[in-house]
Order: structure tokens, then C-alpha cells, then sequence
């Protein structure tokens, strides 16, 4: 009796154990990934709290002589007060008209009928498939022809509508209802008025994460801005960055700043909105 | 003829009168009016600054582009595309590019499916590892760059100063023609691996756990549940992968242009920086855009032959 009941509670026990172990082993080797991924960072971080001669020969992580003069030497030399407001206001037009444009067609493109819609909304989304520098030149001239280029007006106007946001808020606004729309109308709301008090109110969710995706987009371009904005006090936060380049050759530590003043919005908008982010790349992959 | 002209004039106000009230009623509807006003700002918006670019793009490589007088610029055909096959740097970065997206591949590929694996088996904690390992995709690319100039300057960088301490040689990463250019899409690869980790382990969650309780029935283990449910089960989601990495790396633009500027010689000179020291340092927008249309008729290729020999045509 003994015997028998001690060897079903090890069988019964074995295998939890050996899962234990399993989830054990796959939390250090996650871990060990979690810290490739981060401490570049970290090390950034430090790397710009210390003076240049520490940075170069010490190995330590943490600075001996903590110290702030890089921040203020790089803000006095590089206007990135400048360059800051003009991601910002290039940033947030950009979001702002283009997740307003995005609801908009797809609404449009999930709940009214006419005819051509199909080709259109097909057409739209083909450009998705078009390497931007095919248009980059073309896009160039066109800007040029209306006085846009060295101005933030010209990586602004030509984000107003994104194909990837159109696709995106369709797919969401597939899901709501004829029934509810028609009610509205019933009840006599205007075109405007369902669209505004009813259908963006229910697609909050998927507008923000867009507008987390564009708005990171946009912070992060470098080759359209490289191209349209030449004057330094018009260049966007990354092209100010890649600047010190050769503003300062080797000297690290000035880079590290700059860098973590241009990283430093991101990092607030990620720990917000992270979890926007990895659902909808998920979902994109789960819609394949 | 008179009779003929006037049985047409009948037959046009007859249509008319047919036509007439279809119009009027779309003419009253709300619905029409909401998505035209909304429908003229987009059309006018893609038409010049999307369609029209793309239709000028395949105008513009045919002619040698006169930038102060675009309008008498000479017609030369198929002259571009000649003219660009035969620059010096033509097939230096297209050999840089193709052999960027294989490398790109090798490092991503195997790495990324591992820790897919990993965040799909562990039970507690999957969003915040994931939300750690994905932080370097949203991070700008430009710092990325500065940040691993920095860790692997040949002499005073922190990677070197590792090594030696571990006891192995120091190496000159980005620094020798050799090795820039498998350096750098390390470098690609640790800054974009984390999104597809996520579209991976989206994938394999959502692959019906009984398959995996049915195989455990069975007596197998981790690795036959790997290669018999999980990979095959993932084909989709490892199209879109593949795709989306290939497309990605045949255009890299920025990481090189930050890290290297292409250099030392010519050994990360990628493709699309080809075309933009063509356009804007060279100002030969005919020769550039042909340039470009050859970059897009290849991707298009690959994309298209990718979905069809990787997309798997049976299911469980």
C-alpha cells in the first residue's frame, strides 16, 4: 500500500518537477536575451553622464565622476531645442491628418457601397507595394514645384494619407455592425454625425495604435527629411543626431547625449503604449 | 435624316428621363455627399503626390532629366537602364545588397525562431519579456547606429575591451572591408529581430494547444513537436517573415549610411544608397529613378516567387 501510493505520488510528481525546471531554464535563457536587448542601452545611458578621457580608457560601467557638462555642451553647440520642435510639430501633423484620413477611408471602404470601390481601395493599397525610392525623385520634383523643399511643409503634406492605416482601420471597421449605423440613421443622425459620435468613438483602440506606429515612423525617417530639409535649423531630430557625426569625430560621449535626448520621447511613448504596439504587429501576422 | 436626328434626340431625352431620377436619388442621399467630400481631397492628394510620382517615375527613366528644364528633356529610351548596368558601383552594391538580405537571413532566421519558441513556452511574464525584447525596434535608428559606432571603435571601444578581457583577439568590426559588412547586419538584425519574435510567437500561440497535448500523448519530444506541428503549422506566418525580411533588407538605407557611409572602400555600399548618390550628389534623376524601377521589378519578382514556393498548399 505504501509503496503503491509513494509511486503514483512520484509519478504524479515527476513531471511537474521537470516542468518546473523547464520554465526555470526558459526564464534564464529569456533573460539572457532581455539583456542583449537592453544593456546597449544601459551602457548609453552611462556613457553620457561621463567625461570623454573616463569613456575612452575606463571599462567600468557606472561613471567614477558623474557629470552633466555633455548635456550642456551639446545643447549649447547643436540647436536640438530646434530640431526637437520640428519632429514634434512634423510628428504630430503627420498623425494627427493621417489617422483622421485613415478612419475616415475605412470607414468609407467597409460600409458604403458604390461603384469602383473595390478597384480603388485595391489601387490605394498597391502603392504599399512601390519602393519608396521610385518616387523619391519624382516626389522631390513635385515638392520642389510647390516651394516645399527646405521646408518642413514638405515632409509634412506628403504623409497626410497612409495606405498601411487604410487597409488597417478597414479591417477593424469590417467588424462593426450594419445594424448599429442603420439604427443611427433611423433615429436621423447625419453622415457627420454617426461618423463622429458614433463610429470613432467604438475605433479608439485601433486609431491610437495607429498614431503610435505613425508617430514612430515619422520620429524615426531619415531619408525623405535627408533629402527635402538642407538648413540645419529646419533638420528633424535624427538628422541633427547623425550630424555629430561629423560635427564631433570620436567623441563618444557627446554622441551618447544626443542620442538619449533623441531616444528619451520614444522610451516614454513605448512605456505606454508597448502593449498597442505588440498587438498590432501581432495581429498582422496572425492576419496573413 | 432629320427623322434619324430627331428618333435620337427622343431616344436621348427618353434616357434621360430614365436617368434622371437614379441620379436624383443618389443626388439626396447623405451618404453620397459624406464619402465625395471626402473622396476629392483624397483623390487629389494620391494623385499628386502618390500615383503621380509613380507615373512620372516611369516617364523620367526614359528621358535624360534636365532639372532647370524638365520640358525639353531628350528622350532616350532604354538608355538609363544601360547607362546604370554599366556604373563602376552598379554591381558593387548590388553584390553588397544581395549578400546583405542573405546574411540578414542567416542571423535573423534561426535566432528569432528560437526565442519565438522560448516566449511561446514560458508560462508567466510573456508580455514584459516581449515588451523587453522589442525595444530596440522602436528605438531611433540613427542612435542605434551611433550606439554600435561607439561599442565597436577598433581601439577604444566596449566590445573589444570584452574581448580582451575573455581572452579572445580583438576584432575591427566595422572598420576592415572584411568585415563591415557582416557587422553591420548583426547590427540590423539585433535592432529589427524583436519584430518578427512577436509575429512569431503571435503565430505560434496560435497554433490549437490539442496538437501539441495529442503529440505529448504520443510520446515526443520538444524538438519532433518543433519540427512536426510547429514549423509546418507556421508556414504562413514564416512567408510573411521571410518576405517582409527580404523586402526590408533589399532596402536598407539608413543603418549604412549612419554606420559606415558605405565605407571602408565600398564594402557596405547597399543599393539604395546607389540610387541616392545618383539623384541628389550626382543630380542624374533619369539614370536614378531607371535605377529604382530595377530595384522595384526585382522585389516585386522575389515577393511574388517567395508566396508561391513558400506558401504551403496542405493543413493539419
Amino acid at each position: 500500500m505504501m509503496t503503491a501510493t509513494g509511486k503514483t505520488i512520484q509519478a504524479g510528481q515527476r513531471p511537474v518537477a521537470r516542468l518546473h525546471i523547464a520554465q526555470w531554464i526558459l526564464h534564464a535563457l529569456l533573460l539572457m536575451m532581455v539583456v542583449v536587448a537592453i544593456f546597449p542601452f544601459v551602457w548609453m545611458v552611462f556613457a553620457s553622464l561621463k567625461p570623454f578621457k573616463e569613456l575612452v580608457e575606463s571599462r567600468d560601467l557606472l561613471p567614477h565622476t558623474w557629470t552633466l557638462r555633455n548635456f550642456e555642451e551639446i545643447l549649447s553647440r547643436v540647436n536640438f531645442i530646434a530640431a526637437f520642435q520640428n519632429s514634434i510639430i512634423s510628428a504630430v501633423s503627420v498623425t494627427v491628418v493621417s489617422v483622421f484620413s485613415s478612419s475616415i477611408w475605412g470607414y468609407i471602404f467597409s460600409k458604403y457601397r458604390f461603384p469602383g470601390k473595390e478597384i480603388l481601395f485595391i489601387i490605394v493599397l498597391s502603392t504599399m507595394m512601390v519602393p519608396f525610392t521610385v518616387v523619391m525623385v519624382p516626389l522631390y520634383v513635385t515638392i520642389a514645384d510647390f516651394g516645399l523643399v527646405d521646408q518642413l511643409g514638405g515632409i509634412i503634406v506628403t504623409g497626410f494619407y497612409t495606405a498601411f492605416g487604410i487597409f488597417m482601420m478597414r479591417q477593424f471597421m469590417e467588424s462593426i455592425p450594419f445594424e448599429l449605423i442603420d439604427a443611427a440613421r433611423i433615429d436621423g443622425a447625419s453622415e457627420w454625425r454617426i461618423f463622429f459620435m458614433l463610429v470613432l468613438p467604438m475605433s479608439l483602440s485601433p486609431m491610437s495604435a495607429l498614431a503610435v506606429f505613425v508617430f514612430l515612423g515619422n520620429w524615426d525617417s531619415f531619408l525623405w527629411p535627408l533629402i527635402v530639409l538642407q538648413s540645419l535649423d529646419k533638420q528633424t531630430l535624427p538628422l541633427v543626431l547623425a550630424g555629430l557625426r561629423n560635427l564631433w569625430w570620436t567623441r563618444y560621449e557627446m554622441w551618447a547625449a544626443g542620442s538619449i535626448l533623441t531616444v528619451v520621447p520614444i522610451m516614454i511613448i513605448y512605456s505606454f503604449a508597448s502593449r498597442y504596439f505588440i498587438r498590432g504587429i501581432a495581429m498582422t501576422g496572425l492576419k496573413a | 435624316m432629320t427623322t434619324v436626328a430627331g428618333r435620337d434626340h427622343r431616344e436621348i431625352q427618353r434616357g434621360w428621363r430614365r436617368f434622371w431620377p437614379q441620379l436624383h436619388k443618389v443626388l439626396r442621399k447623405p451618404q453620397f455627399w459624406f464619402s465625395v467630400t471626402m473622396l476629392i481631397p483624397m483623390l487629389a492628394w494620391y494623385w499628386i503626390f502618390s500615383f503621380g510620382p509613380i507615373i512620372s517615375a516611369f516617364r523620367m527613366s526614359t528621358v535624360t532629366y534636365k532639372i532647370l528644364d524638365p520640358g525639353n528633356s531628350p528622350f532616350v529610351g532604354f538608355g538609363n537602364f544601360i547607362k546604370i548596368a554599366q556604373h563602376p558601383l552598379f554591381l558593387i552594391s548590388v553584390k553588397n545588397t544581395l549578400l546583405w538580405a542573405v546574411l540578414s537571413f542567416v542571423f535573423n532566421l534561426p535566432l528569432v525562431m528560437l526565442i519565438a519558441v522560448f516566449l511561446s513556452k514560458v508560462k508567466r511574464g510573456r508580455n514584459l519579456y516581449q515588451a523587453l525584447i522589442f525595444v530596440p525596434v522602436v528605438v531611433s535608428l540613427v542612435a542605434v547606429s551611433l550606439l554600435f559606432k561607439m561599442l565597436m571603435d577598433p581601439e577604444v571601444g566596449q566590445l573589444n575591451k570584452l574581448l580582451s578581457v575573455v581572452g579572445l583577439p580583438e576584432l575591427q568590426w566595422l572598420s576592415s572591408s572584411a568585415s563591415a559588412l557582416p557587422t553591420a547586419v548583426l547590427i540590423a538584425a539585433w535592432k529589427g529581430g524583436g519584430l518578427f519574435v512577436v509575429i512569431l510567437t503571435a503565430g505560434m500561440l496560435n497554433i490549437p494547444s490539442e496538437l501539441y497535448d495529442a503529440a505529448l500523448v504520443d510520446g515526443t519530444n520538444a524538438w519532433q513537436q518543433f519540427w512536426r506541428i510547429t514549423l509546418p503549422l507556421l508556414g504562413h506566418t514564416i512567408v510573411l517573415v521571410t518576405v517582409l525580411l527580404a523586402i526590408g533588407s533589399l532596402q536598407e538605407f539608413t543603418l549604412p549610411m549612419v554606420l559606415t557611409q558605405g565605407g571602408p572602400g565600398n564594402a557596405t555600399y547597399l543599393y539604395n544608397m546607389f540610387i541616392y548618390d545618383e539623384a541628389f550628389t550626382d543630380s542624374r534623376f533619369g539614370t536614378a529613378t531607371a535605377a529604382s524601377l530595377l530595384q522595384f521589378a526585382f522585389i516585386l519578382g522575389i515577393s511574388v516567387l517567395q508566396i508561391k514556393l513558400l506558401r504551403p498548399s496542405w493543413s493539419y
